[in-house]
């Protein structure tokens, strides 16, 4: 029994994950070879089609959408790591009020989507019209995705920064290394974890970037801010039976961000630093 | 001490609002009412928010007193959802196998609907209505014919009955035509006349605008400029931003063009009919510069209301809306859209109604059947005008003394029969997925116009990129189609 009972602890959230999240994932990849409409269930068979239809069709939306999200993501992935990597800095260094800090910072990560979308609409509106230009509208959206999750990825950094031994900085200090050298031999590759995490967590954040497109610019203007997610609700949710069509493209978007990752774990592969 | 006393006050608090989320009204009122139960509950769907405007709930309120003391075995429960996510609530209604008995649909998924078999065919229940008295008959004669095309299918089947008729229409201030009128007589000419010969300021004749040149001429002499050129009041106002995709609809009937085929199997908008009306519209704006500048954040609405423009395109639904966002402000008038080069000489816009439907798994279809009768009855009609300032899709509505006395205190109404009457019958096949595929590339001939004619922008010129549209759009009908069919061959549709 005794052995039993850490299974036991554990089995809610075990069910809850298998049923809400791979269960739905399993459904999801059946639909997607198959003309399925949510009203009246599944139609018939389709093989690949949904998939071949998103990858080489005339009228598909699916490398626009992509391309869309992929500059979406670099953006996002580059201003978060120079946001919230010199706040923790700062944040670390503060003597007084850290706590005050952080909290403030955090802020912006529990407020929701729609709220910060809606305030953002508005005051792109009045910061130079930004969402209605094709060239500038992405990179507005990516300012409040940034806005949104630089204090969340702080905390993280944060947390990172206060593993890092202080007596790296020391031996550094006798050794005559000025600040920037600090940072740049001893921070960065001690915090390499953190930063891997962080980048890791904005990707796959970023790829699936839903709310602000649909709040304020519903995939405009010029498609230029069409991205993967409201791509496939659009497919999903307001067009007639286009439901394995839009589970296609969201095991397409799945594959991407699985390669995405893969590479990225690869290329940086998490290791104890501190024992090297 | 302290921090358990917080925590207490805490969790008290979070229960006193859990609790309340959780008491819907329906159950408040079983709670405190004593009213006996009534044995027939009637779930009625409905995107009319009252939080969106409380007229909404006096009407409810109206049509389930009256309803109810005529049918005292029918407790009718509504459930508001909203319009941008009813489609995928009634999906998850259906899937749930909780959907509503009846509801109201847009015609933007009322002929899917239908061919999904999720509707109820009403024509046995019409053919035992054409006994009931005359106010009470819902049949096809007894409504405007262009209220009664959305309703059925090419077989016959009628799957819902008309509760409102809403057409396109442009919208005039007419604080600004007065003032003009004093001492210009082509916008003087606008104007209706009293019985008497005078001037009729609160009323535009239905056919002031004689065609598009007469058009362009009105907006460009309303439009003012300060010195540095800058637009003061614009004579007309596009919203590049979705908004202007959506005026391209009436502007093509104007020219004597059709969107789509009746059958919803061919777009037909990719036409030279088509290329004019792009044109024109491009030409408002960036030849003519009788609009303001293209922002996505400021509505056509907000403009008018504000004074900035003296004519925008809206619908007939809309003078109420306009009234409470100003606060009773009414000098305005409604006319349909003037014929273009190609038209058919006549004013044109388009026509839809909205309908309440039975769902196929309605389990009381006797109710349901008397709560659509009923409001879609003369009583019906009258109290939508009464409550919501709407006019009704039926014939006798437009008899009775009561849309006089409408007319008379809200004479922007003058003209919205006329308007609805000479509408063609709006786009009804899979709108969504065709605004998806068209809407940006209208908003990209908008926008970029110039770029355009000058062979530097992203299409040759309007006939490419509206041949790209029309391509795409056909792509969806043929999906669509071709789903259809699989829906029929499972038995799905009727």
């Amino acid at each position: 029994m005794q052995k039993l009972l850490p299974y036991l602890y554990i089995a809610p959230a075990f069910v809850v994950t298998i049923v809400f999240s791979f269960v739905s994932m399993g459904i999801s990849l059946w639909a997607s070879f198959y003309h399925y409409d949510a009203f009246a269930g599944a139609a018939a068979f389709a093989g690949l089609d949904n998939y071949r239809r998103a990858l080489f069709a005339d009228d598909s939306y699916f490398w626009l959408s992509l391309r869309n999200t992929a500059f979406y993501v670099a953006m996002s992935v580059v201003g978060v790591l120079v946001t919230a990597l010199p706040l923790a800095l700062l944040c670390q260094r503060a003597e007084r009020f850290q706590a005050l800090f952080r909290t403030l910072y955090f802020l912006p990560s529990i407020t929701p989507g729609v709220v910060l979308a809606l305030v953002f609409y508005h005051l792109f509106g009045v910061w130079g019209q930004l969402l209605d230009n094709a060239w500038t509208a992405l990179p507005a959206l990516a300012i409040l995705g940034i806005w949104s999750g630089a204090g969340y990825n702080m905390v993280i950094f944060l947390a990172g920064l206060t593993e890092i031994p202080r007596h790296f900085y020391e031996a550094a200090e006798i050794d005559g290394a000025n600040r920037w050298q600090q940072f740049r031999h001893v921070t960065i590759p001690l915090l390499r974890n953190t930063l891997v995490f962080v980048s890791v967590m904005t990707i796959i954040g970023s790829f699936q970037v839903f709310t602000s497109v649909y709040i304020m610019t519903q995939g405009g203007p010029e498609r230029s801010t069409e991205v993967i997610a409201y791509t496939i609700f659009v497919n999903a949710f307001a067009i007639a039976g286009q439901m394995g069509y839009a589970s296609a493209l969201a095991w397409l978007l799945f594959a991407v961000v699985f390669v995405f990752v893969f590479i990225q774990m690869r290329v940086f592969q998490s290791r104890r630093i501190y024992d090297e | 001490m302290t921090r358990s006393i917080l925590s207490t006050l805490a969790l008290c608090l979070l229960s006193v609002v859990l609790l309340r989320a959780g008491l819907t009204r329906a159950l408040v009122d079983d709670l405190l009412a004593n009213e006996q139960k009534r044995p027939v509950t009637l779930r009625v769907w409905d995107w009319w928010s009252p939080s969106a405007n409380e007229e909404y709930g006096q009407y409810f309120a109206e049509i389930e007193r009256r309803f109810e003391e005529q049918n005292p075995d029918i407790d009718v429960v509504y459930q508001i959802v909203p319009f941008g996510n009813y489609v995928q609530k009634l999906s998850t209604a259906m899937v749930g196998n909780a959907p509503p008995d009846v509801f109201q649909s847009s015609v933007y998924w009322a002929e899917g609907f239908y061919q999904r078999g999720m509707l109820r065919p009403l024509n046995d229940l019409l053919e035992q209505n054409r006994h009931a008295p005359p106010e009470l008959q819902v049949t096809e004669e007894r409504f405007l014919p262009s209220a009664w095309r959305h309703n059925h299918g090419e077989d016959g089947t009628v799957f819902g009955i008309p509760q409102i008729i809403d057409a396109q229409c442009l919208i005039w201030n007419l604080d600004i035509l007065q003032e003009a009128a004093q001492t210009d007589r082509e916008i003087r000419a606008l104007f209706a006349h009293h019985p008497d010969g005078r001037i009729d300021y609160a009323r535009l004749r239905f056919d002031a605008v004689r065609d598009w040149d007469h058009f362009r001429r009105l907006t460009q002499k309303l439009t003012v400029r300060d010195e540095s050129g800058q637009i003061e009041q614009a004579g007309f106002v596009i919203n590049a931003y979705g908004g202007g995709a959506g005026m391209f609809s009436p502007w093509l009937a104007a020219n004597g063009g059709r969107y789509q085929d009746a059958a919803g199997t061919r777009a037909h908008f990719a036409s030279p009919e088509g290329v004019e009306a792009m044109r024109f519209m491009a030409q408002l704006y960036w030849e003519d510069g009788v609009c303001p500048p293209f922002r996505r954040q400021i509505s056509d609405t907000e403009l008018f209301q504000e004074g900035r423009v003296a004519s925008m395109v809206a619908g007939t639904w809309s003078g109420k809306d306009l009234m409470r966002n100003t606060l009773g402000w009414d000098h305005f008038g409604k006319t349909a859209f003037p014929p273009g080069p190609s038209g058919s000489g006549e004013q044109k816009t388009m026509t839809w109604g909205n309908m309440l439907v039975i769902t196929e798994r309605c389990t009381n279809v006797d109710a349901a059947w008397r709560y659509v009768q009923f409001v879609c009855s003369l009583e019906g009609n009258l109290i939508r005008s009464q409550t919501l300032g709407y006019n009704g899709p039926r014939r006798d509505f437009y008899d009775t003394e009561q849309w006089q006395r409408a007319i008379a205190e809200r004479p922007y109404l003058s003209n919205v029969k006329e308007i609805c009457l000479a509408g063609d019958k709006l786009r009804h096949t899979e709108i969504i997925a065709v605004n998806h595929q068209a809407n940006p590339v209208i908003e990209t001939l908008l926008l970029r116009f110039p770029e355009i004619q000058a062979g530097r922008g992203p299409y040759a010129g309007i006939e490419e990129a509206l041949r790209v549209a029309e391509r795409n759009v056909n792509g969806v009908f043929d999906r669509y189609n071709e789903q259809v069919a699989r829906w029929r061959q499972r038995g799905g549709s009727n």
